[in-house]
């Protein structure tokens, strides 16, 4: 702590202001999003129809597409964090980074999961090794190693450093998970949901699914902000009592 | 309703994974907060 | 601010070098990166005794089912292989549905099948739309994919 007060200034008083405007936004941030998936998985499991092909099996894609879309883009969260981290080595960006991991790990799962779920009745199979299955459990496996990673060193930074580099090589992946149903021939069926050109799916059914995915994605901004004040509150208790036994040998 | 098995274990997955990072992150943040105003010389904190 | 700048561009270069070694990579087992072949790649490259998995649709009125199993076609539109399988066939199942077998070529051409999984399409529409677009000739299911959803409600 005998750095140089600007150094000092910097580390301190980011996260202070992200204590207080996250505290401030976090009330709203945890409602909506509470709202938001109910309203969207209500929809998708009692109110949209059955599919002419899947019957009910289709209520499934209403979790598992947002789940889908946040592994990705939370993945994404995670290499900007990471990559402001290495460049500009911001002390917050390391904080969320190491909070993003298990967040995304755990939506990962969910989504490999239920995709399962649907597979079963649909496909005939749990799971098969085709490209789009492959890379996502591959974006499983990238988070499982930045959570593990992280917290392998017995200095912080040097943790954060190793994790960041893994989280921005693993970005590779990404446009593989996206683009694999497109590039090669895959179980998986490609996007009903195009950049271009109009959705192949009924409007009955994209209304509960933007909902839900709006919902989830709430969710994980506001289970990354908790984790993230959390860890900001923990690292100041760490230094407080470390400056404390610094100042106070006999104990 | 067809398939309810797998839909049933489909979406006690999708609430209860989020419920479950949510409510161990909350409880984690609520005991960094108590232990932080126990310590922190410069008074409680938001 | 000199070193940050450097360092982002480190990084940049790093990113460059990275994404175009993944690219070659991707692009050189483009091959084995499917997870099967069409009955034309059969057509042009099969050998019989050679385990594959096979893609494409049902074709229409090929369907036989027997004791405990079926014999059916699989075409993607220029070929054809007979695909006989002995087990239950998924929910998905049916003429013009997609489908991918794992089998082992027979000497006769055919495909002796150890498991069928349907492939499901992009399409997801309620039950009284897919017949309404059906009655009205607006979608043939057997000529191609539904015509978008913008102009499913225009019943």
């Amino acid at each position: 702590m005998s750095s140089s007060p600007n150094r000092s200034l910097h580390r301190f008083a980011n996260p202070g202001q992200f204590l207080r405007l996250s505290g401030a936004v976090l009330p709203y941030l945890a409602i909506g999003a509470a709202l938001l998936t109910a309203l969207g998985l209500g929809w998708g499991l009692f109110v949209s129809p059955a599919d002419y092909q899947q019957g009910d099996a289709v209520r499934i894609m209403y979790v598992h597409v947002p789940a889908a879309w946040l592994a990705t883009g939370g993945y994404t969260g995670l290499a900007v964090c990471s990559a402001m981290s290495l460049i500009w080595r911001h002390p917050l960006a390391d904080l969320a980074a190491a909070e993003i991991g298990p967040v995304g790990a755990g939506f990962t799962a969910l989504c490999l999961a239920t995709g399962s779920l649907w597979g079963k009745p649909m496909w005939g199979a749990w799971w098969v090794w085709d490209a789009r299955l492959t890379s996502v459990l591959v974006l499983f496996f990238l988070y499982i190693g930045h959570v593990a990673l992280v917290r392998a060193f017995d200095d912080p930074t040097r943790g954060y450093r190793a994790g960041a580099i893994l989280a921005l090589v693993g970005v590779v992946n990404l446009p593989i998970v996206k683009f694999s149903v497109d590039w090669w021939n895959t179980l998986h069926q490609p996007a009903s949901i195009k950049l271009t050109g109009a959705p192949t799916m009924a409007p009955e059914m994209l209304w509960p699914l933007a909902i839900a995915a709006l919902g989830y994605t709430l969710c994980f901004a506001t289970i990354v902000t908790m984790r993230t004040r959390a860890a900001v509150m923990e690292r100041r208790i760490r230094g407080l009592l470390m400056a404390r036994a610094a100042s106070d040998p006999g104990a | 309703m067809t398939h309810l098995a797998f839909v049933a274990v489909a979406y006690a997955l999708g609430v209860g994974v989020p419920l479950a990072f949510a409510l161990t992150a909350w409880q984690r943040a609520a005991a960094a907060r108590r232990k932080l105003a126990a310590i922190d010389p410069r008074g409680q904190r938001p | 601010m000199t070193r940050k700048r450097r360092r982002l561009y480190v990084l940049l270069a790093c990113a460059i070098g990275l994404g175009s070694a993944t690219a070659l990579t991707l692009t050189a087992f483009s091959d084995n990166l499917v997870f099967f072949v069409s009955p034309s790649d059969i057509a042009t490259k099969g050998a019989s005794g050679r385990t594959v998995r096979l893609g494409g649709l049902v074709e229409q009125g090929s369907v036989q089912r027997g004791n405990g199993g079926a014999t059916f076609k699989v075409t993607d539109g220029a070929s054809s292989v007979t695909v006989r399988y002995a087990g239950i066939l998924p929910d998905l199942f049916r003429e013009g549905q997609g489908v991918v077998t794992l089998g082992t070529l027979q000497s006769d051409g055919s495909l002796k099948a150890s498991e069928v999984l349907a492939k499901h399409d992009e399409t997801y529409m309620p039950k009284e739309v897919a017949e309404a677009l059906k009655k009205s000739g607006q979608w043939k299911p057997d000529s191609g994919p539904p015509p978008p959803s913008s102009t499913w409600n225009k019943r």
